[in-house]
């Protein structure tokens, strides 16, 4: 092991709500079961098939005093905040370190884009946006960042991150550096994106999108399905106090300088990410027991994953994707499958891949359709890889 | 890290009127700054803030192409998003595929990551009022933690009526070349972005309130003047953010 570049940070506390159920116990029952958890929108229509991994449960309403900033998005954060005692350790750590010391970063592709669009309507209908719309409380991408932060109280740094769909992992290495360069003790690292009509006929116009449940690495896949969640770590300065508790290690970022929509053929900014997360921890590719893959079911993107995969380990890991099971979260897949990979290192399993029955030939990484609940991972890669070529790698380690 | 350099700046200010008034140079949108292939598909904002970025780039003598780049805007590709809501909010509108993957909010840092061939990790971050102060924060972090240098690019094309009667112009961009610690050939040292009691100067507040990407201005101007050490406020809001910003050492 070579020494570390960034210190490593715990991992305190993580909740996590999205189409599996409304805290992380639910998404391990539905990992451990390799439960498909996508069905048609309830939510609004589209003038096309296609399933959504979205979140049916009620949604908790927003206080008055922050009225402004309630929407679809807020809402979701607002509910995986109140789960399972999640507020109480984001409390405890501003009582511990003071609310100055105690930063936000948040990942998000459309944040509150659904409201907004339900404000269109509203304008095409009466010519005038609805009375309490509030563009900036709503629709920027700092919206429902700014809206945890006052919930909570906090004081310390706030932002949105948008980097499409590494836009929460890329948090988690914003968040991290806070605390490395000593600005923040603690900060709430979040991947929060709602189901809109922008990403589901988006997605829908580049012909990406599925009819039926996807199938990520295999060789009949059809396309995509879009989800939604929001998915919370409290990640606080490494200690022996919080020994007990997993550490991020580091997050690897690059761009790909390749296509806006496509990623690079080879995956050699997926790659890159991957050995920077690495090099920032001072780990070795042998070290990794499992990858975690963004495979999202378009052919391009898992074969060039795949051989982003081939072409930096000599032996590949146990590598599985999740969102046959969950949809593609966007903005939030980032944060969710840092959950997900941080269940895996706690209760010691390896996710499988929902809907894999064939795996691609073009896919030339060891990808375990089913889950394994006899290995219990140390050291995990997660990767989230996005639009505009914008790649993310998160390395995460058991107590 | 105890302080990092300014090594070059670029400003790009569409408006005219707005140029006249800023006590720096600042240019309109430059063509040549967005490769062809770009010039007639990209938005205000992506222009603005390849004008910026590339004067920065040009003036600090570094090349874009090894520089990681942090995008900061408050609204991101806000003309695109606006033209998409008003298609979705027609039942039978049409999504156009270029139209949508142009909507991210790292658009620029996209194009911008092609157009120059880097590698070098790109991202996008917003934060309403404090986006440039959060921005300056976020290169502070990374140069603490990493080292080298980074291109720092604050940008915002007018926004759309409907959403925000009133504010989100004028179109604006800055662009700021970075470096961990002491760098030779460096305009000024800049301490790490704290909470703080410095005013944002009244002639530009109520113009930086409408357009959060000119809190930059402060700053700006400081850089130029090569004025002598202190405090500049890094947003016209309430929330105190400024940084010690010194030329003369």
């Amino acid at each position: 092991m070579t020494a570390p570049v960034i210190a490593p940070v715990a991992v305190t506390a993580y909740q996590c709500v999205s189409a599996a159920g409304d805290d992380v116990e639910a998404l391990h029952a539905a990992l451990v079961a390799n439960r498909p958890c996508l069905q048609p929108p309830r939510l609004f229509e589209l003038p096309f098939d296609t399933v959504v991994g979205e979140v049916v449960s009620p949604l908790p309403a927003i206080r008055a005093e922050l009225r402004a900033y309630d929407c679809r998005n807020a809402r979701l954060a607002l509910k995986a905040l109140n789960q399972g005692g999640f507020r109480a350790e984001a409390e405890r750590a501003v009582a511990r370190y003071g609310a100055g010391r105690v930063g936000l970063v948040l990942g998000t592709s459309t944040s509150g884009i659904y409201d907004s669009e339900l404000a269109y309507m509203h304008l095409l209908r009466d010519g005038a946006m609805p009375a309490d719309f509030s563009f900036m409380h709503i629709q920027t991408a700092q919206a429902s960042a700014e809206f945890l932060h006052r919930e909570l109280g906090l004081e310390g740094p706030c932002y949105g991150i948008s980097t499409a769909c590494s836009s929460s992992a890329k948090a988690l290495g914003a968040a991290q550096r806070l605390i490395a360069a000593d600005v923040c003790d603690a900060v709430l690292a979040a991947g929060v994106d709602s189901l809109c009509r922008l990403t589901l006929r988006g997605f829908h116009s580049l012909q990406l999108v599925s009819a039926e449940a996807c199938r990520p690495l295999d060789a009949e896949r059809r396309g995509i399905n879009i989800g939604e969640g929001a998915a919370l770590l409290l990640l606080e300065r490494a200690t022996p106090d919080n020994a007990s508790k997993p550490r991020l290690l580091a997050v690897g970022e690059s761009s790909d300088a390749h296509h806006m929509s496509a990623p690079h053929p080879q995956g050699a900014g997926a790659a890159a990410a991957m050995a920077q997360a690495l090099r920032l921890a001072g780990r070795r590719v042998e070290d990794v027991d499992y990858v975690n893959l963004h495979a999202t079911a378009s052919a391009l993107n898992d074969r060039s994953e795949a051989k982003a995969v081939a072409s930096l380990f000599p032996s590949p890991p146990p590598c599985s994707g999740v969102k046959g099971l969950l949809g593609h979260t966007l903005g939030a897949a980032g944060a969710v499958e840092a959950v997900v990979s941080l269940l895996a290192l706690e209760q010691g399993f390896l996710p499988g891949t929902c809907g894999l029955q064939q795996p691609d030939p073009a896919c030339p990484c060891p990808v375990i359709a089913a889950p394994r609940l006899d290995v219990a991972p140390k050291l995990v890669l997660s990767n989230a890889l996005g639009f505009g070529g914008n790649n993310a790698s998160v390395l995460l380690e058991a107590a | 890290m105890d302080r990092m350099s300014l090594l070059g700046y670029g400003v790009c200010a569409p408006d005219a009127a707005l140029r006249e008034t800023l006590p720096f140079a600042a240019s309109d949108i430059v063509r040549e700054a967005i490769p062809a292939t770009l010039r007639r598909r990209s938005s205000a904002a992506t222009q603005l803030a390849f004008s910026a970025a590339a004067a920065a780039c040009g003036q600090a003598g570094r090349s874009p192409s090894s520089l990681p780049a942090i995008f900061a805007s408050v609204a991101g590709e806000i003309q695109t998003t606006d033209l998409l809501c008003r298609e979705l909010a027609r039942p039978e509108g049409v999504v156009s595929p270029n139209a949508f993957h142009n909507s991210v909010q790292n658009t620029a840092a996209g194009y911008w990551s092609i157009a120059q061939q880097c590698t070098q990790p790109a991202s996008a971050l917003a934060a309403g009022h404090d986006t440039f102060a959060m921005a300056l924060l976020e290169a502070w972090c990374q140069l603490a933690c990493s080292g080298g240098e980074l291109l720092l690019v604050c940008y915002d094309e007018t926004w759309p009526a409907p959403l925000d009667p009133g504010r989100g112009e004028p179109a604006f961009a800055c662009a700021l070349v970075l470096a961990a610690g002491d760098v030779a050939g460096r305009l000024a040292h800049i301490g790490r972005p704290e909470r703080g009691g410095a005013e944002f100067p009244e002639a530009w507040r109520a113009m930086a309130e409408r357009m959060p990407a000119l809190a930059a201005l402060p700053l700006l101007d400081l850089a130029a003047s090569g004025g002598k050490a202190r405090a500049v406020p890094l947003s016209a809001a309430v929330s105190g953010w400024q940084a010690r910003m010194n030329c003369d050492d």
